[in-house]
């Protein structure tokens, strides 16, 4: 893929993972505010359900595309030097590697808790 | 001819490859548009933060219970809302940039008015959230 193709499909990704987290955040906010005082039980049943553990695996794939594009953009905008730049987005890569493996973990919990 | 050729490279070479945000004035829109990119931050430097109170909320009963605790300080309820701002603030100037692509809303004055309507509701959602959280 060419280096403009790659700008447009960038572009175009950044704005379906953020209308799916969109409904997904409307989604998990509604049934958290509207079911008042969730147990332990129902917290962990509601999150393990195979349909809404998968939104949530999709959920953090899609946060953490989303969050590494907005976050370079800004880094091209206003980093100056190649060096420093390639050193903020090292960082910022392996910050969401970390966070990355992180949701592995939770999603992990997730399926075993079942 | 050759002349204008190196002119033309020269406002090439000459073009703000960084901005700097000390000589750019701001507009309404631009405004939002930086509380957009300021709220991005935030909520990416937050994430290890909600991806440890979500791991420790299911670690188990206790872990449970800590969490809601936790949430009812009152301290933790205001960066709460730091970060309720930062996230209703990006959602909904999300959807105005969406509906800019789709070339809705892209008179100036009309962009203008909804880079306003963004700002109000991110602060509105904000003040919703304060009253139900104290």
């Amino acid at each position: 893929m060419s280096y403009q193709a790659k700008g447009l499909q960038a572009w175009l990704l950044q704005r379906l993972t953020g209308a799916f987290m969109a409904l997904y955040i409307l989604y998990v906010l509604g049934v958290v505010v509207f079911s008042e005082n969730m147990n332990y039980q129902q917290w962990t049943g509601w999150l393990s359900h195979p349909l809404m553990n998968t939104a949530t695996g999709l959920f953090f794939l899609t946060l953490a595309y989303h969050a590494w594009v907005g976050m370079r953009d800004i880094v091209i905008d206003y980093v100056p030097h190649d060096a420093l730049r390639l050193l903020v987005l090292t960082l910022i890569s392996l910050f969401l590697i970390s966070s990355g493996l992180y949701m592995l973990k939770i999603l992990f919990s997730l399926s075993l808790s079942v | 001819m050759h002349s204008s050729i190196h002119s033309a490279v020269r406002a090439a070479k000459s073009r703000p490859k960084n901005l700097n945000l000390l000589t750019v004035r701001f507009p309404l829109s631009a405004v939002m548009s930086v509380g957009h990119r300021a709220a991005g931050i935030l909520l990416f430097l937050a994430l290890p933060y909600f991806l440890y109170l979500l791991q420790l909320s299911l670690s188990g009963e206790s872990g449970f219970l800590q969490v809601k605790n936790d949430l009812n300080n009152i301290w933790l309820k205001l960066v709460l809302l730091v970060f309720i701002w930062a996230l209703a603030h990006h959602f909904v100037a999300g959807i105005r940039y969406f509906l800019l692509d789709l070339d809705i809303g892209i008179e100036r004055q009309t962009a203008q008015k909804s880079a306003l309507l963004v700002m109000i509701l991110g602060v509105l959602v904000t003040a919703i959230a304060a009253f139900f959280l104290f």
